[in-house]
């Protein structure tokens, strides 16, 4: 997987390095014509090539990301009086992202080699049990 | 049967006529027998009080103010001598020691005699000073009585002392006229807060000594108002300490005597003024005594203090922060031969303090109720967001009072988990509320989502 990476990543590096001889206005306008081309090929590569869990997996934790973004957003903008309240809201979605990115690493089939002795089955029921764990402890510090 | 009984009882309350609160033995030091006529009245009016009077020479050998490391008497009258000392048993030291143990004194000194050593380093110790020489007297050419002191104006005629200063009770006052021949005046140092005047020199007054020469008094050792005829110590236990300028002011011959002020023929009434010091002085009056202290949760309904002895204070030992607390102190005033309500003076009034190393609230207590013999003051309030030991602390230090200090320990305890609002209850949670639920709801269709989407992995691993 890695080497098949790199190929499509460098393909544009030769068309960049022949627009130094160009105007700078034609540079930008290529370099962001050359960035959209990187933008699209790698989302299409994400795509193609990624594994539909770990697709599953990217999407909650963007998700969780935008949770949490409002979140501190509004306690930014109103105030963060029952602060309990904020902390175990917040500290809800950053520690299911951080739950969330673990499984993401033991379960991604690139890192296989490193967690060979941890099944997928038992990063999963790991992952669930520390979830419940961290509800359990943020419903009850939000009281 | 029946009134034979109440009779005996009357003449018991009769024979029980006026006591001090701590105590009724009574020593009198003086110097000679003779000395005694003099003062028959006044002793025989403690007497009449229920003292048990003693009368003693500090020359004799039985004499000694303690037996056994313990006071052998409740108070003592010092009366002035002619020797220039006291003697062993009297030193400075010892008479301190007396008034360590609460024994209270009644020093009058003379200025015809000469003030012994013993009591000279006394006030010393104590921060009262009195002119060094000899024969020193408080003069006024204003105040004096015409008919026996027409040359020499050494006896004065003061009215009874008013109020120390606004908020003290005066146990002082009177109508009437005292006559204060040949006083030693004395001053107060600055820096003493148990020291208090009685009875102050009018303006016109001031001390010298006749036997200088000089036409004119070069350096008077105080004058005004700053001269005490009559001035009084009561220390941090309580005991007092009369210093009295003139001891005549005891005698027989002054008590009810004729005397002219300014062209008006009055009667002095030393009698009853020597009456009124000498209870102050052993506490007969101006003696406070807390009776029960309590406590409560307020939960809307007052609690009566119960003044019973038998019934014990049984206070809460915990209270919580930011609790509703009621506090009630039952105080009493010995006044001559009886417990009897307490009412602070005008302006005055006693405190509470809750008070954890330093005061968190100090509130003013009203009298709620009274007894027969006792005043119950109150104040409710809440604890203060403070967790910790407290306090709950009444000092009331005053001036001619006998001083009171109670204390109460409580504990104030932090909310407990469960004693906070709910967070449904604090509108302001309610997004963090939505965002930890989101969350989870977001986790529950998550493991749906991965669980349904099982066989896919194997195609992957199959194609990989």
């Amino acid at each position: 997987m890695p080497p098949k990476q790199r190929t499509p990543s460098s393909q544009p590096a030769p068309s960049s390095t022949s627009t130094p001889s160009k105007p700078t206005s034609s540079k930008a306008a290529s370099n962001s014509m050359d960035a959209q081309a990187i933008a699209t090929d790698i989302w299409n590569k994400y795509v193609d090539k990624t594994p539909q869990r770990v697709k599953l997996l990217d999407s909650f934790l963007a998700f969780l990301v935008v949770v949490g973004v409002l979140q501190f957003v509004y306690c930014v903008i109103v105030g963060n009086f029952p602060f309990n309240a904020f902390l175990s809201g917040f500290s809800a979605t950053v520690g299911q992202f951080v739950l969330t990115a673990s499984l993401r690493i033991q379960t991604n089939p690139e890192n296989k080699s490193e967690f060979e002795s941890i099944s997928h089955e038992r990063a999963f029921a790991d992952f669930v049990f520390g979830s419940l764990l961290l509800h359990f402890f943020c419903v009850n510090f939000i009281n | 049967m029946r009134w034979l009984f109440s009779l005996v009882v009357v003449a018991l309350l009769a024979a029980v006529q006026a006591v001090s609160f701590t105590g009724k033995r009574l020593l009198v030091v003086l110097d000679e027998a003779s000395e005694k006529e003099k003062y028959s009245v006044f002793l025989g009016d403690l007497e009449g009080r229920g003292f048990h009077v003693t009368t003693e020479s500090p020359k004799s050998d039985s004499l000694s103010l303690f037996r056994h490391g313990e006071r052998a008497y409740d108070h003592v009258v010092l009366l002035p001598a002619k020797s220039k000392g006291l003697g062993p048993a009297l030193t400075a030291n010892l008479i301190l020691d007396f008034l360590k143990k609460e024994g209270n004194i009644l020093l009058a000194l003379s200025s015809e005699s000469a003030t012994p050593t013993s009591v000279q380093s006394l006030l010393l110790e104590l921060d009262i000073h009195i002119p060094s020489d000899k024969g020193a007297l408080v003069v006024d050419h204003f105040n004096y009585d015409s008919s026996s002191a027409s040359e020499k104006h050494d006896v004065l005629l003061l009215p009874y002392p008013t109020n120390l200063k606004s908020g003290v009770k005066n146990y002082f006052g009177g109508d009437g006229y005292i006559a204060v021949p040949r006083a030693v005046g004395q001053t107060l140092g600055n820096e003493s807060p148990l020291l208090a005047p009685i009875l102050r020199a009018p303006s016109t007054a001031y001390s010298y000594n006749p036997k200088d020469e000089a036409d004119t008094v070069e350096d008077p050792f105080a004058t005004g108002s700053q001269l005490n005829l009559v001035s009084a110590v009561q220390a941090h236990n309580s005991a007092r300490l009369a210093v009295l300028g003139s001891a005549e002011i005891l005698q027989n011959a002054w008590f009810a005597e004729k005397a002219t002020l300014a062209g008006k023929d009055i009667k002095t009434a030393n009698r009853d003024f020597a009456e009124k010091l000498s209870s102050w002085t052993f506490k007969e009056t101006g003696v406070l005594k807390v009776g029960k202290l309590i406590h409560y949760l307020d939960e809307g309904v007052s609690k009566k203090l119960n003044s019973s002895v038998a019934v014990p204070e049984n206070n809460p030992k915990i209270y919580r922060i930011k609790q509703d607390v009621a506090f009630q102190v039952e105080i009493s005033e010995y006044s001559n031969t009886h417990l009897t309500p307490f009412v602070p003076a005008d302006g005055d009034s006693i405190q509470l303090e809750f008070s954890m190393l330093s005061p968190f609230h100090r509130l003013d207590l009203t009298p709620i109720s009274q007894t027969a013999n006792s005043t119950i003051f109150g104040v409710s309030f809440k604890t203060p967001d403070q967790h910790g030991i407290f306090n709950f602390h009444v000092k009331y230090n005053r001036p001619f009072l006998t001083n009171i200090e109670e204390k109460r320990q409580v504990t104030v305890r932090h909310f407990a988990h469960d004693e906070w609002p709910r967070s449904w209850q604090i509108s302001g949670a309610w997004v963090w509320i939505g965002g930890i639920w989101v969350t989870v709801l977001g986790w529950v269709a998550f493991v749906g989502l991965w669980l349904y989407s099982a066989p896919t992995e194997k195609s992957i691993k199959k194609t990989q």
